[in-house]
């Protein structure tokens, strides 16, 4: 989706949104000079507003838990393959 | 549905601040962005969340206190949480740098990342889905249609000739882009074909009824009759009848180098004003020979 139709479904204004993506909070990519938005940006910017408003994070911590978190979901899927990978080889060990 | 003050863990004489301080203390600890492999901790907190929106609101637990409701039916609509996307591949927001260093003492490692990093940048961009609607004759004949894009934009489609209802056309590549350096998705284009006025069609066969009025179906004639293609002079025998069919070769579906034909129902049509002298005919008419259309029934 298109910039104007992601902030009315988030309900988040413009400058707000300009200053998550400068901090990297969001990461948008970009087709023909304009910003599109898939279903995880929007999930994301969710969190972010939960971690400000429900649970009273200030804007430093936000940073620290969207980094934190990131490298939790790169362990998880890192973990998931090695777990793959194990299982894979451990099935060719036992046809020989 | 459990009680909510006791999912909450306050009192039923709780102030509202109360409340929400009870609320914002599981739900710092139950948050399911916080637990993302915990399924048990995630339902905990979609009920903490139902109970603090249940009794958040006044009017609500006035009527619960009341006894008039029960707690049941205060779920929102499913909710989808950013752990539920975080887990694909290539999304662009994940990070190795937990534990890039490991790949410095141990080669298992290394290769691993350098794989990781690899599929990444190759990772194919979504598939997207659409539906296009057809008119008959587009779909008989083949068509070029143009669909536009929800993100703006357009897709060129080439309806092939032949094509149905329910069947998928695949434009590879037309999908969404990749994250890296990967090949786009595909778009799947599935057709529906609106149905036609006077054309059916089975099979690679199209079949017409063709009214035609009683001069012609007891003289014979030469008429006009439509195809998918345009117009075609059909000859119709001396004495045909209502339910006549005849065979147009070729003049249907053409699929897979083969044509369909055009099968023809004729329809003998009364004329529809008064007609004196066809009246004055028939009364005095004696057919020749025995004449019984319904003996069969008999």
């Amino acid at each position: 989706m298109r910039e104007p139709e992601f902030l009315q479904l988030v309900r988040l204004d413009q400058a707000t949104l300009t200053i998550w993506i400068e901090e990297a909070w969001l990461a948008p990519h970009e087709r023909d000079g304009e910003r599109i938005f898939e279903e995880i940006d929007v999930a994301r910017a969710r969190l972010i507003l939960d971690l400000q408003q429900n649970m009273g994070v200030n804007d430093p911590g936000v940073g620290v838990i969207l980094h934190l978190l990131d490298q939790v979901h790169g362990l998880r899927s890192a973990l998931g393959e090695l777990l793959g990978t194990i299982h894979e080889e451990d099935a060719a060990d036992r046809d020989q | 549905m459990k009680d909510p003050y006791e999912t909450l863990g306050v009192a039923k004489t709780a102030t509202p601040e109360e409340i929400k301080k009870a609320y914002l203390r599981l739900a710092k600890k139950l948050h399911p962005d916080l637990n993302p492999g915990d399924k048990h901790t995630e339902d905990k907190f979609k009920e903490v969340s139902s109970a603090n929106d249940f009794l958040s609101d006044p009017e609500k637990r006035r009527r619960y206190d009341a006894g008039e409701i029960d707690a049941a039916g205060v779920e929102k609509p499913q909710h989808r949480f950013y752990k539920d996307y975080a887990g694909a591949s290539g999304q662009a927001y994940e990070s190795q740098s937990a534990y890039a260093d490991f790949a410095d003492r141990d080669n298992f490692f290394a290769d691993l990342l350098r794989r990781r990093a690899h599929e990444a940048r190759r990772a194919r961009g979504a598939d997207q889905h659409y539906r296009l609607e057809v008119d008959f004759l587009e779909a008989v004949n083949g068509a070029k249609k143009e669909i536009a894009l929800p993100q703006g934009g357009r897709l060129d489609v080439t309806i092939p000739a032949g094509i149905e209802t329910g069947q998928i056309l695949r434009l590879k590549g037309k999908g969404g882009p990749s994250p890296g350096e990967g090949e786009a998705g595909d778009a799947f284009i599935e057709i529906f074909v609106r149905p036609h006025h006077f054309f059916s069609r089975h099979g690679d066969d199209i079949r017409l009824d063709l009214p035609i009025t009683l001069v012609e179906a007891a003289l014979g004639a030469e008429v006009k009759a439509p195809t998918p293609s345009g117009h075609v002079l059909l000859k119709i025998p001396k004495g045909s009848n209502t339910g006549t069919v005849l065979r147009l070769k070729s003049k249907g579906v053409l699929r897979g180098g083969r044509w369909g034909d055009e099968l023809v129902r004729l329809q003998v049509m009364m004329p529809t004003q008064p007609e004196p002298e066809l009246e004055a005919f028939l009364s005095s008419w004696r057919p020749a020979n025995r004449y019984d259309p319904r003996r069969e029934m008999e």
